[in-house]
């Protein structure tokens, strides 16, 4: 049969963001494929060498939509680490609150992302509507719902509001006791079973190959490489919680370990609500005008970790009021772009919405 | 995984025996910094790797105009010992080349291509680092050099609009400019307690 050129994306129902997949199949197995990535490119790079450092706060976030709070949180922890400077520890457990609520919205995104490719649409649903209770919380801590600009060079930008402990509980709770739905909704529906068990594997050589991190390597390796564990920033060391993780990397065992790490965010939230001590939020980052203020010459790479992986802001700063060049390690860049174009192939058509989905691919972090 | 300051001192030693350091620096207890000689960046590479710093986190360049120079730089990570690794090396900016490091770490392949695009540095030994990865059809120098200004570049680019006819006239009726004028006096002059400035 005659090889024929197919297009996945930029709109689908499976892929999230403006990338697109293009397949040459033959029948309904890709043969070759590639990502063709840069429709949602806005020189992010080149526009943060331009703005202060007090400016940037405001379009860092949106180098991915789906989870903006990590951007925010590497860029002020990399600055930090140029300053040299010591945020207040209440800052620290404000900022550990707002991370973990980033990455169980996240996470339910992804999971109820799902629904696209396989039909099951009910999941996605579901998962939405408890999202949008977790942008409800983010409203009355930092007034924004999706892009926060919360997170600042020096700690945050306000101390949380009175009353929302109460409210964190209440939906924790609620959270919580609708895992064991989720559970059975999606990745324990016989109905799409078949569709997630054994499909799309990445063995763990693979993994090596690609750079691969985050979800899609500790399912494959089955070790606690997670970079909360290993290079713990804000007060992670300080906290107890589990590190999900598999020996068999198919679609279900990832989504499996993103089902667990919901727990294990719920359990971290618990514990900094509890251990939180009181005091200021937030210090004068550097030395200057109110805005104008320099930070001095300098190289720091920040490691956070997001729901898709490690992701990383590498800063050099020569001294000036703006940062000299900001690079955006994006999480999803070795498995969005090579991952598809080597490990794509000898699947199905309808699998590389799951890849994209199960592995989490964030096309803005890639084009920046 | 054991104490962070005995795995800073194990890769000071383990770098200081493989190649000549040109500058050194600790950024914090769990990174460090090291700049070298171009010639001996893949050796290095090829060394670290097989210690077990077997992830590539980021490969980029920073733009040094003054100096004339850009900084290539390769971040590696080993989940074992957990140390960050910036390995930086100077290249002249006229005639920016440094040789691939895809047969270590074939995972550079993109990161290679987007360096090309928007620094102009060519990686000889990557078959496809000259193709365009997110940039479609750009014609001017590659962007995140500092010589290149964005803003002249959208001036000659998207030229602004000449109208034939200047539809800036206001309305006579539109007496709204007035309005602010009289409302801004009206306030200073409750502001002052009816003074004149």
């Amino acid at each position: 049969m005659k090889e024929m050129k197919l297009f996945l994306g930029p709109q689908h129902p499976g892929m999230h963001g403006n990338a697109s997949v293009h397949m040459f199949v033959d029948g309904d197995i890709i043969k070759r494929s590639y990502l063709l990535p840069g429709m949602l490119h806005r020189g992010f790079e080149k526009q943060m060498e331009r703005k202060l450092w007090v400016n940037n706060i405001s379009l860092i976030p949106r180098v991915c939509v789906p989870e903006p709070d990590i951007n925010e949180m590497s860029f002020a922890t990399a600055a930090e680490k140029i300053l040299k400077l010591e945020i207040p520890e209440r800052a620290h457990w404000i900022r550990m609150i707002i991370l973990e609520f980033a990455r169980i919205s996240a996470h339910l995104m992804a999971y109820g992302g799902l629904g696209g490719p396989t039909g099951n649409y009910t999941l996605m649903y579901h998962a939405h509507v408890d999202r949008n209770y977790i942008l409800d919380i983010f409203e009355k801590i930092t007034g924004a719902r999706v892009y926060h600009q919360y997170i600042v060079i020096g700690g945050v930008r306000q101390d949380l509001p009175e009353g929302i402990e109460e409210d964190i509980h209440a939906f924790l709770n609620d959270l919580e006791s609708r895992l064991v739905e989720y559970r059975d909704l999606g990745i324990d529906n016989a109905s799409i079973i078949k569709r997630i068990k054994d499909t799309i594997m990445l063995p763990e050589e693979v993994v090596w190959e690609l750079g691969v991190t985050g979800i899609g390597m500790r399912s494959a390796v089955g070790k606690e490489y997670d970079v909360r564990k290993v290079v713990p920033y804000a007060r992670y060391d300080q906290v107890e919680f589990e590190v999900p993780t598999s020996n068999y990397s198919d679609a279900r065992a990832r989504l499996d370990i993103k089902i667990k790490e919901v727990q294990q965010s719920i359990n971290i939230i618990r514990q900094c609500l509890e251990k939180m001590p009181e005091g200021p939020v937030r210090v004068k980052p550097g030395r200057g005008q109110s805005m104008r203020w320099t930070v001095p010459f300098g190289y720091a790479y920040a490691p956070i970790e997001s729901s898709r992986g490690e992701f990383g802001y590498y800063m050099v700063s020569n001294g000036g009021t703006s940062p000299w060049r900001v690079g955006v390690r994006g999480a999803s860049y070795p498995q969005g772009l090579l991952g598809i174009e080597k490990y794509l192939p000898g699947t199905r058509i309808d699998d590389a919405a799951l890849w994209v989905d199960t592995m989490g691919i964030c096309s803005p972090e890639i084009d920046r | 995984m054991t104490n962070s300051i005995n795995n800073i001192e194990f890769v000071n030693e383990l770098v200081a025996k493989t190649t000549k350091i040109l500058k050194q620096e600790v950024i914090d207890n769990q990174q460090v910094a090291y700049e070298i000689n171009t010639c001996d960046v893949h050796h290095l590479l090829s060394v670290l790797k097989t210690s077990g710093w077997k992830q590539l986190s980021y490969l980029s360049a920073v733009d040094w105009p003054e100096e004339n120079k850009f900084e290539v730089v390769y971040i590696l990570f080993n989940w074992e010992q957990p140390v960050y690794i910036q390995v930086r090396t100077k290249i002249d900016r006229e005639n920016p080349v440094v040789d691939t490091i895809t047969t270590v770490f074939p995972g550079a392949k993109y990161y290679e291509r987007e360096a090309h695009e928007f620094f102009g540095i060519a990686f000889p030994g990557n078959p496809d680092y000259m193709k365009q990865l997110i940039l479609e059809g750009w014609d001017d120098i590659p962007p995140l050099r500092k010589d290149f200004d964005p803003s002249a570049y959208s001036a000659k680019k998207f030229p602004s609009r000449e109208y034939p006819q200047d539809y800036s006239v206001k309305d006579p009726e539109n007496h709204t400019r007035e309005k602010r004028e009289a409302r801004k006096v009206r306030g200073n002059a409750l502001r002052t307690g009816g003074k004149k400035q």
